[in-house]
């Protein structure tokens, strides 16, 4: 059960923080641009924190199956297969989803 | 000039339709799962209307069911929305100086509405630009609030259908493969997150991102990107 006073909180603190970090290069932009570390940090990270998001995902979820991570692979890869070739996010997210409720209830 | 206007929201509206096509959906599932999560419909629509960060919507659902703290949602949230701090790079000239007008797409910097903005001419007028992201936010709201409806009339969910976070993952990542110049960053966050998972599984994601920031701190610079000045 969600208890609403402390989820109301929750959001504002994720809503404080999400909007801090869009506003990052706006409030520090000259300092920012000139230093070539964050430079390169802004082309390296991106690939790398989506790659970490997806397997601790997997990961997580592959925890709470009792039969193993099977499912969750078969549907990742059906997800990035039809987003490499389609180009299409809803499609992929859409079929990888529905692949892993299948597997996930037979 | 009424011409060249209905032009203009013409083209507004063809940005913003793949938008909806992902946004409704996806919006919907995090209504679905929140309210079958045991929160009421508009506690999701006030989650939509504030925070506006899929993926980090996505993860609240279980962490508030669990009872987590604040704190360590704040803290989850930081690391799911790093990758929101160098959107704004590109897009430092490109923003309207309406100060009502820039923070509102500040506000409203997603994935999806980032890379709409960036593939806009320069010059954009401001309205236009506002206009689509208030668009993107409208269909991320309305997916919310169908699935809170939905969620709150189903009895027996479904297990699974938070796949549909691990989805956009995979769905983000390989575009950042296709658009990456260099394939290290994908060896280091696999390697990181192992290294990480074997010596503190629970805490393997943010150690995994401390370890990739010290990579990419310490490796050198990759030979087509060399462009410093």
């Amino acid at each position: 059960m969600i208890d609403t006073p402390s989820a109301l909180w929750a959001m504002l603190a994720m809503a404080a923080v999400t909007f801090g970090l869009r506003a990052v290069p706006f409030l520090a932009a000259r300092w920012l641009r000139h230093h070539p570390l964050v430079q390169r940090l802004g082309r390296f990270l991106p690939l790398a924190i989506m790659t970490l998001l997806l397997v601790h995902t997997l990961v997580g979820s592959a925890r709470d199956n009792p039969h193993g991570p099977w499912a969750e692979l078969a549907a990742a890869a059906l997800a990035m297969v039809l987003q490499w070739f389609k180009r299409q996010p809803l499609l992929s997210i859409l079929a990888g989803t529905a692949l892993y409720v299948v597997l996930r209830n037979n | 000039m009424s011409e060249q206007t209905r032009t203009s929201f013409k083209s507004v509206l063809t940005l913003s339709v793949p938008v909806a096509m992902g946004y409704i959906p996806l919006s919907a599932v995090f209504g679905f799962l929140f309210v079958q999560a045991g929160a009421p419909w508009w506690l999701a629509m006030v989650c939509s209307v504030i925070v506006y960060a899929g993926a980090a919507q996505f993860m609240m659902v279980p962490m508030l069911a669990a009872g987590l703290p604040v704190a360590t949602i704040a803290v989850a949230t930081l690391v799911v929305n790093l990758r929101h701090m160098f959107y704004g790079l590109s897009l430092l000239h490109k923003l309207p100086r309406n100060p009502w007008a820039r923070w509102y797409l500040v506000f409203a910097l997603t994935d999806e509405t980032y890379s709409v903005l960036t593939t806009l001419p320069a010059h954009t007028p401001a309205w236009q630009m506002v206009s689509v992201a208030l668009l993107n936010q409208g269909w991320w709201l309305l997916g919310t609030l169908l699935g809170a409806l939905i969620g709150a009339q189903a009895q027996v969910p479904l297990v699974g259908l938070d796949f549909a976070l691990a989805a956009l993952f995979a769905v983000l990542a390989v575009e950042q493969w296709r658009s990456a110049h260099d394939a290290r960053p994908l060896w280091v966050a696999l390697l990181s997150y192992g290294a990480a998972y074997a010596l503190m599984p629970q805490q393997a994601l943010l150690m995994a991102i401390g370890l990739s920031v010290l990579a990419a701190t310490l490796l050198p610079a990759p030979p087509c990107a060399q462009t410093h000045t």
